[in-house]
């Protein structure tokens, strides 16, 4: 066996790279490549989740699943996400330029709209449902005492069209200070001398946002919008807790639906089929963002 | 450089070869941790080690004091381990004296525990029949027809196999009306409603009391269960009416068990006599509601009149009668098993084990202690709520095994029963969600060749 110090340098180097990313590759590989590769496989079976057989179906699931109307209709309810989601990322911009300005106490304020962040999601669910309760939720009971006796009678998790909203601004609470810290982030990289020279040839606050500091954000823009747009599709945890779908169905989302197809109905098969689905779903919506935001040019 | 490279490829190379030492040591500890969790089953299979020839043929009820042996049970009842059980087994010995039970505390999933200890055919003499197919019982258990119960026995058929009894019933809930009595008192109700006209005055009254008369729950969909799956058959006065499901593509009727009992559910709502928003309703909260008697009523099963005592009154302040879903003025109420007790076929006391299941069904009292109708028929339970309850005539119904088929048709057409009451109810036109699930149950049979 060589010495490692008598081998060439790009052999020494390989070494220690593969190394390094041995335990990695190996975690990746056992935790996310193989059920996925599993869930493919799952897809074209007729799997009801525990018998030892897995009879191969072909494209069946694939076939049932675009057959039926009804399972694609729940993406309306994700759209509420989507919207939200974009207010989400302009308020957080807002905030992100605001605290990134001198403001005494501005790290106090980071702070404050951070924390929902770094708490459990199934407990924040849990607590907006105290809050967004008919009779006795916080909301309607603010409201009721500052005279808005009219919408404090509001059901906020049992209308219908506003199911969605209601849940969706629980995730604008949520992530907005996420989103926040990315921008302040991609702020602080933009060199302050770019403002200075815009200073001195007369640039305005509104004209040096919307020309130096929204342009040079843009990488960072689109990072959140993507997350906006994948998290909007794959929402589960907060109508899982807080509605199960309801009323009547109004709030189910696609995850809702996949997992219930799968551990309440007993079909893995078609469940797997339709998370391969939304994996395409959502490579499709990355790559049509990519090509509507990139046609502004920053080539 | 050279060197530098050389000390970060021995460091490299110490740390992997930590972690893979790492990945060892956890090897290990696995492998000695699973001696560990068998050690319960170690000793119950040195019991169980003269296995091969035991008589099963003589009969349990012989002489008390001939039947001797050392048995072990299997229970889940872990918190009574120490407690009643000791007490238990102290009143047995009086009767049985030459009988030793040891008490075995089951793990969280007693049905996946139970199936390990039958794959590697080491049963504790005593234990709870886990879901396995009937036609799977005589594999492992011992025939009970010789305790001399049958003919009083409840779910005699449940866990039944080529006419030979394999389990009996640990103990049977109901399901039916658990009521505030001091709100029923302050909205002068005297006497509890024998029909569905009553029972709307009653809530009548209790809404002009402002007291909310029944907390569905609704939104938590699960306190649905019974309105879906106990109250359609005994509309119909058939126990496998659910079942029958399987013979037809319209299950689903304004007029048959289905339609009836979620229109009874959808009148309350409509007349206000249930939560103001039903889609907003917090079950935690509704037990100390009920308790403090700004609700009246939940209909739900027996097991939860200890919540409500738990959650903040007395014993005879809590109320229970059956729901009385008609006109007629007779009254049924479902009955449904809790855990089966079988005795393993290869025990070597299988007289003592018997006598123990015995003994523990006609005289331990355990249903009282679990809060449980008794798995005799007809014995008076001594719990006031379940005495009130029997006290009004009532019917009690047993249910029938699901049929496995009518399970996959219903996994197949995607139905969940509870959330097709919630659409029932909260649908304008409730004959459109029927439609809905008629025409996809019928497509899944389609599909399934049923």
């Amino acid at each position: 066996m060589p010495v490692f110090g008598t081998l060439s340098y790009s052999k020494q180097k390989t070494i220690i790279i593969v190394s390094f990313l041995l335990i990695p590759l190996l975690l990746l590989a056992t935790f996310t490549y193989f059920p996925a590769i599993k869930l493919v496989y799952y897809s074209f079976t007729n799997w009801d989740g525990y018998s030892p057989e897995k009879p191969w179906v072909g494209l069946d699931n694939y076939r049932e699943v675009f057959g039926n109307p009804d399972i694609f209709k729940v993406f309306t309810h994700n759209f509420a996400y989507f919207a939200m989601g974009i207010v989400q990322n302009i308020v957080a911009i807002y905030f992100a330029v605001v605290l990134n300005s001198r403001l005494r106490g501005k790290n106090a304020f980071r702070m404050l709209l951070f924390l929902p962040y770094i708490m459990n999601g199934v407990a924040v669910a849990f607590m907006f449902g105290y809050v967004f309760d008919t009779t006795n939720g916080s909301l309607n009971v603010f409201l009721n005492s500052i005279g808005l006796t009219g919408l404090g009678q509001t059901s906020w998790l049992g209308t219908e069209g506003l199911v969605n909203y209601s849940l969706a601004s629980t995730g604008f609470w949520r992530f907005m200070g996420y989103n926040m810290v990315i921008y302040i982030a991609s702020l602080q990289a933009i060199p302050r001398d770019m403002y200075e020279a815009a200073t001195i040839d007369g640039a305005g606050p509104l004209q040096t946002l919307w020309r130096i500091t929204l342009p040079n954000m843009k990488p960072v823009i689109q990072l959140n919008l993507f997350l906006t747009v994948t998290g909007a599709l794959e929402v589960f945890d907060l109508p899982f807790v807080l509605t199960k779908g309801g009323p009547a169905g109004a709030s189910q989302t696609y995850v809702q639906r996949v997992v219930e197809t799968a551990f309440a109905f007993n079909n893995y098969g078609l469940a797997s089929a339709m998370s391969i689905i939304l994996l395409f779903f959502v490579v499709f919506v990355l790559l049509l963002q990519q090509f509507v935001l990139s046609r502004g040019g920053n080539n | 450089m050279r060197n530098k490279l050389y000390s970060l490829g021995f460091v490299i190379m110490i740390t992997s070869a930590l972690s893979l030492s790492g990945c060892g040591s956890d090897n290990n500890n696995g492998n000695t941790a699973s001696p560990a969790t068998d050690e319960p089953a170690a000793t119950s299979s040195a019991n169980a080690s003269a296995e091969t020839n035991s008589p099963a043929t003589e009969p349990a009820a012989g002489g008390a004091s001939d039947i001797s042996g050392k048995i072990t049970f299997l229970t889940n009842r872990t918190d009574m381990i120490g407690k009643e059980y000791d007490d238990y087994l102290k009143r047995f010995n009086e009767k049985y004296p030459n009988v030793t039970v040891e008490f075995e505390a089951s793990q969280t999933d007693y049905n996946q525990q139970a199936k390990v200890r039958m794959a590697s055919g080491e049963l504790p003499d005593v234990m709870f029949v886990p879901t396995i197919p009937n036609s799977d019982l005589p594999k492992y258990f011992a025939p009970l027809d010789d305790l001399g119960l049958n003919d009083q026995l409840t779910f005699k058929d449940f866990k039944s196999f080529d006419g030979q009894l394999y389990g009996i019933t640990t103990g049977n809930s109901t399901t039916g009306i658990v009521y505030n009595k001091q709100a029923f008192a302050d909205a002068g109700i005297t006497e509890v409603p024998k029909t569905w006209d009553e029972f709307l005055a009653a809530c009548e009254k209790l809404k002009a009391k402002g007291v909310i008369p029944l907390a569905s729950n609704f939104k938590d969909k699960w306190p649905l269960n019974d309105w879906v799956y106990s109250v359609p058959r005994i509309i119909e006065n058939n126990p496998d009416f659910p079942n029958e499901k399987l013979n037809t593509d319209t299950p689903f009727t304004m007029d048959n068990g289905y339609g009836k009992s979620l229109s009874l559910l959808r009148e309350l709502n409509e007349k206000g006599y249930l939560e103001k928003d039903i889609n907003s309703t917090n079950w935690e909260q509704s037990k100390k509601d009920i308790a403090s008697g700004k609700f009246a009523m939940y209909y739900l099963g027996n097991w939860v009149i200890n919540q409500v005592i738990g959650a903040g009154t007395t014993s005879d302040n809590v109320g229970f009668f059956p729901l009385p879903y008609d006109n007629s003025g007779t009254l049924t109420a479902p009955l449904s098993p809790d855990f089966f007790y079988a005795v393993a076929k290869n025990s070597k006391n299988v007289d003592a084990a018997k006598a123990f299941v015995k003994w523990m069904i006609e005289d331990s009292g355990y249903e009282d202690f679990a809060g449980f109708i008794s798995p005799l028929k007809g014995k008076e339970s001594n719990l006031s709520q379940l005495k009130e309850f029997q006290s009004t005539g009532v019917v009690l119904q047993e249910g029938t095994v699901d049929d496995a088929k009518v399970t996959e048709i219903t996994n197949k057409a995607q139905l969940d029963l509870p959330a097709m009451a919630q659409e029932f109810v909260l649908a304008k036109d409730p004959q459109t969600v029927f439609d809905k699930w008629n025409k996809a149950w019928s497509k899944a049979k389609k599909d399934l060749g049923y």
